[in-house]
């Protein structure tokens, strides 16, 4: 068995080595240990994927194949496969779980084991999500990362957190529903939901029965656009987000919404890229979302619902790049996904860092805190610059990427609209910024100080990530077009 | 055939409304049980034989013991349930019309002769069962094993004071 072969086995035995082990050791151990085991499986995640893209990219592999624990030399056995794509989605897994875990030391004093156990099973549907090559056994592991957002968010027991958490639950379950009439469609028609037999049989096959297809298709985008929260179905997210513990709320924004929704699109769209209509209905779902987010985020008041529906937007942008159908218009969206990870996971943990000094989130009650939080202010700054695409932050370098591949895929009206849009984006930051940061400090907070430990820890790293990528990007494009991929 | 099939949809109507509504966890976990298992009859009838046995050995079977299991384990008072459905009497009625709706669809549908669809000639459904599990969807096998682990964590934290 190769090095590659390994690495790419860890992806799921090593969460599952971290739950055994989580619930073999006596309460008292787990509890002390538990999280600092999440905190190495996340960091292994990271390394085994960087590890494991050079690999690839050494090997001049487009996908490694592999199957796990039993036939694992039997060539034509895999069931499992890496690409390119998908190691940059494991490392994104892998890094904002790293920031959930380290904004859980200071958020979460109870149930640590069972938060352990549950990112563990949340890791373990998401890598299965991106690694499976068969769209039933992708249903399969998105039910997973259902269930176990669900229970992240309702496990703390406030009412606003089983409020939001029944809301993602009954979305998620209508989903599910959409998902897998879609797939019996398709498995109707086909007869196979391996990904490289689906496009074989649909190339051959006579349009008789093409009406089928389309039903498939339709079902599945709707049921997609419920996980990734677009507009019209993002009425769970914000609720979610707002009522869930800040490490939680990091990992639905940061990563959640975009394996089980943005992934299943990628994946979508290239297994049924003889069906135009798939690529329109995702413009128009962007343009909307991205529109629709930014005039909803700015009219609240609470910190994190702010951040739920510049989500809301983020993804449309997302969206738009993947619309395009192109390679450059992939590269933006794939970026985007790295970058929304990285300035979400910023403004989650400076929203840990202000509600615990503060004790609350809503923006009319700050004012003033860069005095009193240096830190978070100046990381909120270049979270919300980045988010806006402002150069040379990271953000820009993705959504120049998707305006420029929306430009050459004659979607002008598109591209404008997605430019116009990161005023918006710049509008309700700055509105947040200035009620939260800038002005007079009240009274009851004179005495505040910034926060400490694993958060702040957390927020240096990811300022120094967002404006690291932002000036390193352009290697990153030097390096894609250096392998012909650009 | 489809007498069967449509007998079993109503009762797999019943049972789960039964499973969502009932107050006691165990009683709750046994009719999701039952639901499984007439859902596993209509896989039987309709061909799908490893999957029915599947459906009930473990859906049916290993996860009501899992799930049982895991209330055993929680502590959540039973005094304090009662308060959480202090509703009940406003709910009272919603079981009743959906039971009624269930036997008023299946009577029609059995009266009207509607006729199922048909599967894909070109599926392959004649696989040994160590093939189909263990190489064919070793992937789901996986993930079988992941939700089981998902579903006892979600059952223990749910309805456990604190850790």
């Amino acid at each position: 068995m190769s090095a590659m072969a390994y690495i790419a086995v860890s992806f799921l035995v090593v969460p599952l080595i971290i739950i055994i082990i989580n619930n073999l050791i006596s309460r008292k151990a787990a509890g002390k240990v538990s999280l600092y085991m999440a905190c190495a499986c996340a960091v292994i995640q990271m390394a085994s994927s960087v590890t494991d893209f050079f690999l690839l990219s050494a090997k001049h592999l487009h996908e490694y194949k592999f199957t796990l624990l039993w036939n694992m030399e039997e060539a034509g056995a895999e069931h499992f496969g890496v690409t390119s794509l998908s190691l940059v989605i494991l490392f994104c897994i892998g890094f904002v779980s790293l920031i959930s875990v380290l904004i859980a030391f200071k958020t979460i004093e109870h149930k640590k084991i069972s938060y352990v156990n549950l990112l563990m099973t949340l890791i373990l549907g998401m890598n299965g999500m991106v690694i499976v090559t068969d769209l039933f056994s992708l249903y399969v592991f998105l039910e997973i990362v259902g269930i176990s957002s669900f229970v992240l968010i309702a496990m703390f027991q406030s009412e606003t957190g089983l409020e939001g958490a029944f809301k993602y639950l009954v979305m998620s379950a209508l989903a599910s529903i959409f998902i897998l009439t879609g797939l019996s469609f398709i498995f109707m028609y086909t007869g196979s939901l391996q990904y490289s037999q689906i496009g074989d049989i649909l190339s051959v096959k006579d349009g008789s029965q093409q009406t089928l297809i389309y039903a498939a298709v339709i079902l599945l985008i709707s049921g997609f656009a419920v996980k990734t929260g677009s507009v019209p179905f993002h009425s769970w997210l914000p609720d979610a987000h707002q009522s869930a513990d800040t490490a939680v709320s990091v990992l639905l924004s940061g990563i959640v919404i975009k394996v089980a929704g943005i992934y299943s699109f990628i994946v979508l769209t290239n297994l049924f890229s003889g069906v135009p209509a798939i690529n329109l209905t995702l413009a128009i779902m962007g343009i909307v979302s991205i529109v629709t987010g930014a005039l909803l985020a700015l009219r609240q008041t609470h910190f994190k619902r702010i951040v739920a529906y510049s989500s809301v937007s983020q993804m449309g942008y997302i969206l738009l790049g993947i619309s395009t159908g192109s390679t450059l218009g992939l590269v933006g969206a794939v970026a985007h996904i790295f970058n929304h990870a990285t300035f979400k996971s910023t403004l989650f943990a400076n929203a840990a860092a202000l509600h615990e000094q503060t004790g609350t989130l809503d923006i009319n009650e700050m004012g003033g805190l860069q005095k009193k939080m240096p830190v978070t202010g100046f990381s909120n700054i270049a979270a919300f610059l980045s988010t806006a695409g402002i150069p040379p932050f990271a953000g820009f370098w993705s959504k120049l990427l998707i305006i420029m591949a929306l430009w050459k895929n004659s979607m002008q009206v598109y591209a404008g609209i997605a430019l116009f849009s990161s005023i918006l984006t710049a509008a309700y930051f700055l509105r947040m910024q200035k009620k939260v940061f800038f002005g007079k400090v009240p009274a009851k907070y004179a005495e505040l100080k910034e926060i400490g430990g694993s958060i702040k820890f957390a927020e240096i790293m990811l300022t120094i990530v967002i404006i690291g990528a932002g000036v390193c990007f352009p290697l990153a494009l030097m390096y894609l077009k250096g392998r012909g991929i650009l | 055939m489809e007498t069967v099939i449509y007998i079993c949809l109503g009762l797999m109507l019943i049972f789960g409304v039964m499973a969502v509504m009932l107050h006691s966890m165990t009683k709750s976990a046994i009719a999701l049980a039952a639901a499984s298992a007439a859902l596993g009859i209509i896989m039987y009838e309709m061909g799908a034989v490893w999957t029915a046995l599947i459906e009930i050995s473990v859906c049916s079977g290993l996860v009501t013991v899992i799930f049982i299991s895991a209330i055993s384990l929680s502590n959540m008072d039973k005094k304090e349930l009662e308060k959480v459905y202090e509703d009940k009497k406003r709910m009272s009625l919603l079981p009743v019309i959906l039971i009624v709706s269930g036997v008023v669809l299946v009577i029609a549908a059995i009266s009207a002769g509607v006729s199922l669809p048909e599967a894909n000639q070109t599926v392959n459904t004649s696989g040994d069962l160590r093939e189909i599990l263990w190489n064919n969807r070793q992937a789901d096998i996986w993930g079988q094993i992941i939700i089981m682990i998902t579903g006892s964590a979600a059952v223990v934290v749910l309805f456990r004071e604190r850790d």
